[in-house]
């Protein structure tokens, strides 16, 4: 699903993983641990290529290159600590990628919207709110509730649980824990942890599995 | 004709030059040494230009018209690079050929199809003609380019997050050109409508000095203006759109080393 072979990653000249790797297989809820600064939040986002890796990163076996990231990138729904909308009314933002060509006439219907903002505890009314005004948390299900309307099924999350309250969480987590769902994601929230079947810990530059 | 100043009266103009030099004084700015170099290469170049354009206006040969139109048009793209803080050596020619493509898009519309001089190539229209715009379009090609890449720079998540979206390239840079484009127009749209309200424009008034009457030298403002306004959009979106390809690697990450 999702294969990172001898990556070597740095960052401002910073080496933060080196010559590691790591197999995440398809309905895996994997979290990635470590101290501030060791480069998980990094490891997540060189899966989209958002920053240069050296050695081999595969997505549903496609490899990570110049001629792929596009595809890959369409993949997988990335959800970060402080997600951004990208667009004034939260209506546009959560609609804004099927402004995109790659999206284009696959623009959800207005029930599914507003199923899937309940199923978030999130009100329909929310919609016509700026971005600007709406809290950190919902911020962050609008972000979710994004990802789950692209129909993604591979996530990478970096702490998306942080500004959730305790039943708020446990929506997200009954959304995105699902089966057929594959969770790359970075967190320090121990009911996160809890949920995950896998976690990975970050340790003098390697990625090490640790017994749950 | 003009009334002549003489070398004294030019010279006197100088001396006007102590009264910001005096607030400069009071206010302890450091800006005096810079204010008298700046003033000092204004007179010499000017007057460079002066006897230059003599002989030009006296040749008037197309192709040395031609080449004082593209020499003018590289020390603009100098200029321009130098204050976007862009890398020269990686954008200079892309950055030449949107500004060359605008100036010579509407200087062409102008003088080929409003002025009509003979020769077409008369110096003393190609040559005034296409330095106004390119003057006035200096400070919006910096504009637009030090706006667009330091809105990507500064939003760089948003920028991803538009391509973890599904955005293309050019999808993902339009709020960033849309942004810039419209902090580069909005002052032109300003000035133009306040024109003979607020300000008098340069060229009017250069020709009214000169012994035009006000209506033809009306007519010259009003073409130079919109030749300015359209040739800085056309610049400001053909110098981004060129520049994309240096600026961007092949994952469509922003390059840091494209910046001075």
């Amino acid at each position: 699903m999702i294969h990172f072979e001898n990556i070597t990653l740095s960052v401002q000249h910073q080496t933060l993983l080196e010559e590691t790797s790591l197999q995440i297989h398809h309905g895996d809820k994997v979290v990635v641990r470590g101290p501030s600064g060791c480069g998980k939040s990094s490891l997540l986002k060189s899966i989209v290529g958002a920053l240069p890796i050296i050695g081999k990163i595969s997505v549903d076996g496609i490899v990570l290159r110049a001629q792929t990231v596009a595809d890959i990138r369409s993949r997988i729904g990335f959800i970060g600590q402080e997600p951004v909308l990208g667009a004034e009314k939260v209506r546009d933002a959560l609609l804004l990628p099927f402004t995109y060509k790659a999206h284009q006439n696959k623009q959800p219907a207005d029930d599914l919207i507003f199923q899937t903002l309940e199923r978030l505890h999130l009100r329909p009314e929310i919609l016509d709110n700026e971005s600007k005004r709406i809290s950190g948390g919902e911020k962050q299900r609008i972000a979710i509730a994004r990802a789950l309307l692209l129909n993604k099924t591979i996530f990478i999350a970096d702490e998306i649980t942080s500004a959730l309250d305790p039943e708020s969480k446990q929506a997200v987590l009954d959304e995105l824990f699902l089966p057929e769902f594959t969770v790359l994601s970075v967190s320090h929230d121990p009911d996160w942890v809890l949920a995950c079947s896998r976690i990975i810990e970050i340790k003098d530059r390697k990625l090490t599995e640790v017994s749950k | 004709m003009i009334v002549d100043m003489d070398a004294a009266s030019t010279i006197s103009m100088f001396a006007l030059l102590l009264i910001p030099i005096g607030i400069f004084i009071w206010l302890n700015l450091c800006l005096i040494r810079e204010t008298i170099i700046s003033a000092l290469r204004m007179g010499i170049q000017l007057f460079l230009v002066g006897f230059y354009l003599k002989y030009i206006f006296q040749l008037n040969n197309g192709f040395i018209n031609l080449a004082w139109v593209l020499l003018m048009m590289v020390a603009a793209n100098m200029s321009v690079l130098g204050k976007s803080g862009l890398k020269r050596k990686i954008f200079f020619w892309r950055t030449l050929t949107g500004i060359a493509a605008s100036t010579f898009i509407v200087s062409g519309w102008f003088i080929l199809v409003a002025i009509r001089p003979d020769p077409f190539y008369d110096a003393r229209y190609m040559v005034p003609i296409i330095g106004m715009i390119l003057g006035n379009c200096q400070r919006s090609n910096v504009m637009s380019l030090e706006r667009f890449y330091s809105g990507i720079r500064k939003n760089e998540q948003e920028f991803m997050t538009y391509l973890m979206l599904g955005a293309t390239l050019s999808e993902a840079i339009r709020p960033y050109l849309r942004t810039a484009l419209k902090a580069t127009v909005n002052p032109s749209i300003a000035t133009m409508a306040t024109m003979g309200i607020v300000s008098l424009p340069g060229m009017m008034t250069g020709q009214i000095l000169g012994g035009a009457m006000p209506m033809p030298a009306i007519k010259y403002q009003i073409g130079i203006m919109i030749c300015i306004f359209t040739a800085m959009v056309i610049a400001a979106l053909i110098n981004i759109l060129l520049s994309l390809p240096a600026a961007f690697d092949d994952h469509q990450r922003l390059k840091p080393d494209i910046f001075q």
